[in-house]
């Protein structure tokens, strides 16, 4: 039974993370209705950047404030340079996120390299919790999460930038006609989106890797956490997101890992087939 | 000759001509003698590309998931036909070698080994170190009958899917577990549990391993086979039994540097030896990783240390590497070499030239004699063959090689014990023998 409540607690962790990174992709959707296969590769930039700013400066918090930051500038330039000119064509984002997904690979790995790297959790330590013993970093990984997740509805819902991002998501041209600058809201939910993958990229670095091919096997999980949440429904993002990795971690207390995997993909299929529009569809948004 | 009534054919009076049997002469010898010259002109040329350079193409992982062992297997195959070149070339004739980038993707690997072989006209291919392109090359390689070398470690290459086309100089699955699993198991303990990535390659190691280990009388528990792309490990890690006294781990890359990484932040290397193989940690320093390796038992195909095989043949290839002599890192760069691999794209254009040399090869319909040359071919520790003298068995096309016990010691490799050539030899009887196919 240790095992099924110490997975579980572990698939909450995971789940928080994941979320935080999947509710970028899922802001990017909602409002600008570019479907970013390019999200991963942010992730990926955030993991990165802290390894270098980690070697610059020798000091994880430095990184852990300044990557977030630097992601919002990459995101608002993207934005202008890719984004901008296509917006509004969902088919044509599909290629160009693509195209932009190989080139920040192969920039990365030219300028970082190909091999692995590591980055030392800045809170060491374990304690034993339901049988295993556990980092105490992911913790505090998960505890990030759920004030920067919290920290960006408060700004949606608190703020006037929030707002207008709402106004122009739910009607855009009655925004335009009440002022609101769409063109500016547009890039600040893009920046935004790339902020919070860099985020997430920094707090994971410590626990998985750094390697310019790491964004490739988040962006999946991201997207199954979209789906089942809803397209553009962000809290319903952070629901699904938990609760598969929550489901993910049960199961494999029971059985293989990969029926746990294909489990979590039977249950994308099963949304999607009764609930087309995600299983939190008519939520709040 | 008779001649037909023209009125026979009212509807298409002009287009029937005659033909006198004078012209007819005149223009069929006319014909045969342009016909002539044009064949002795498109032979001339054949004969003439056939005694140019000899062409040994190379599938490489240049992009990609693999580039970080693709770049030294680009590197050592350049160094060779370097060497070559200046000292006189194959046979006397000039080695060019076109690489084809597999972007680490077995659909893209298959596809330009084809363009390599029709296209580039490689007669001969030093194939990928990915097991999964290695695979899909086989086939084509045969189909196409051009000898193939891989440096994958699937056992099938030179097994159940090997062909008598497919040759291997380095080590497989079968090899790493009948040189490694006895010392382990003597050494580091008899109850063993193992996790790898859910695909060929993992689940290959733990069969061979797990026949070892079960017939020494040890205990192997459940497998852990983790699904490709996994970044979280504890939900594998957690369901490792308490009572394993050795966590053999199979991984790659990134995959491998996040199992170190969370394996030692749950202090599973209190409790449990750590064994694997240099794949787990081929083209990564020890210290990239922050000590995530410290104390782990890895097989080797090639110590990275000059000091464990310390002669003039390794120097030199070391510093044709441009790399320390310590850590086989590069010389002002990061990157760190992938020895126990990469020394195949170097040492196969030697076994090559001395095969071609041997057999007399002249062009594409001598080649089976190259492979009859090949099978069976002895190599001495030189200069082609820094990694050592090998055997390339003539049943199963294997490389018989000395392989190394090494543990990660405060960042370095240092090596325990070194398994001879002979040993594996007797450890491993062929399984296969691929001369029953003809030719």
């Amino acid at each position: 039974m240790d095992i099924v409540v110490a997975l579980a607690f572990n698939g909450l962790v995971w789940g928080l993370i994941i979320a935080l990174i999947a509710l970028g992709l899922s802001i990017i959707f909602g409002l600008l209705d570019i479907i970013n296969l390019a999200h991963g590769d942010f992730f990926m930039v955030g993991t990165v950047l802290t390894w270098f700013v980690l070697e610059a400066t020798g000091n994880y918090w430095i990184a852990f404030l300044i990557v977030p930051l630097m992601g919002f500038l990459m995101g608002a330039l993207v934005e202008r340079a890719v984004i901008q000119p296509i917006r509004g064509t969902a088919a044509l984002s599909i290629v160009a996120t693509f195209g932009l997904s190989i080139i920040i690979q192969e920039v990365v790995r030219a300028g970082f390299g190909a091999a692995p790297k590591r980055i030392l959790p800045p809170i060491e330590g374990t304690i034993p919790l339901f049988g295993i013993e556990y980092d105490i970093y992911r913790i505090f990984a998960a505890g990030v999460s759920i004030v920067a997740i919290f920290g960006f509805f408060a700004f949606l819902h608190r703020t006037k930038l929030g707002t207008w991002m709402r106004a122009v998501r739910f009607d855009r041209d009655t925004a335009l006609a009440m002022g609101v600058p769409a063109r500016t809201v547009y890039m600040v939910t893009f920046a935004l989106g790339f902020a919070m993958a860099a985020l997430g990229g920094a707090v994971a670095a410590p626990i998985t890797t750094v390697d310019f091919q790491t964004g490739v096997d988040v962006l999946p999980f991201c997207f199954m956490a979209v789906i089942i949440g809803g397209l553009g429904n962000l809290p319903g993002t952070v629901a699904a997101a938990v609760l598969l990795a929550v489901t993910e971690g049960i199961v494999t207390s029971f059985t293989d890992p990969t029926v746990a995997r294909i489990v979590s993909l039977c249950l994308m299929s099963a949304v999607l087939i009764a609930r087309p529009h995600g299983i939190f569809a008519g939520a709040t948004r | 000759m008779k001649r037909k009534d023209k009125s026979a054919n009212p509807i298409e009076p002009e287009v029937r001509m005659e033909l006198p049997r004078r012209s007819f002469l005149q223009t069929a010898l006319a014909g045969g003698a342009v016909a002539s010259t044009a064949y002795l002109s498109l032979t001339r040329d054949l004969l003439a590309k056939e005694s140019g350079p000899i062409v040994i193409g190379h599938q490489c992982e240049v992009t990609g998931g693999f580039s970080s062992w693709g770049y030294w297997h680009d590197k050592c195959a350049k160094a060779a036909a370097t060497l070559i070149n200046e000292g006189g070339g194959i046979a006397g004739r000039k080695l060019e070698v076109p690489v084809a980038d597999t972007e680490s993707n077995p659909a893209a690997g298959a596809r330009k080994l084809r363009s390599l072989i029709q296209r580039s006209k490689a007669r001969f291919v030093v194939g990928s170190v990915h097991s999964g392109i290695m695979l899909a090359s086989i086939p084509i390689a045969s189909e196409l009958k051009t000898p193939y070398f891989s440096a994958g470690e699937a056992t099938e290459a030179t097994g159940s899917k090997g062909t008598r086309y497919s040759f291997r100089t380095g080590t497989d699955t079968y090899a790493l577990a009948a040189a490694g699993a006895p010392w382990a198991f003597k050494n580091l303990g008899k109850n063993w549990t193992m996790i790898f990535p859910d695909y060929a390659w993992g689940h290959s190691h733990h069969q061979e391993h797990r026949k070892l280990i079960e017939a020494m009388g040890g205990k192997v528990n459940d497998p852990i086979a983790v699904p490709l792309g996994t970044k979280d490990l504890v939900p594998y890690l957690a369901k490792i039994p308490e009572e394993t006294e050795v966590l053999f781990s199979v991984f790659f890359g990134a995959l491998s540097v996040a199992f170190y990484t969370q394996s030692k932040s749950m202090k599973l290397d209190e409790k449990m030896k750590m064994y694997s193989v240099s794949g787990t940690i081929e083209a990564i320093h020890p210290e990239a990783i922050n000590g995530a390796a410290e104390n782990v038992f890895f097989l080797e195909n090639f110590p990275r240390p000059l000091e464990y095989k310390n002669d003039e043949y390794h120097k030199k290839f070391i510093e044709m590497m441009n790399i320390d002599p310590v850590h086989a890192k590069e010389n002002g760069s990061d990157r760190v070499m992938a020895k126990s691999h990469a020394w195949q794209s170097y040492e196969n254009f030697f076994v090559l030239k001395q095969a071609i040399e041997a057999s007399g090869w002249q062009r594409k319909k001598d080649t089976p004699g190259v492979i009859e040359a090949l099978e069976g071919l002895k190599m001495e520790n030189s200069l082609a063959h820094p990694q050592g003298a090998k055997l390339l068995r003539a049943q199963d096309h294997s490389g018989m090689i000395d392989c190394y016990i090494s543990q990660v010691q405060n960042g370095k490799f240092v090596v325990n014990k070194r398994i001879p050539r002979a040993e594996m030899e007797s450890l491993l009887p062929p399984r296969y023998d691929f001369r029953k196919y003809k030719l």
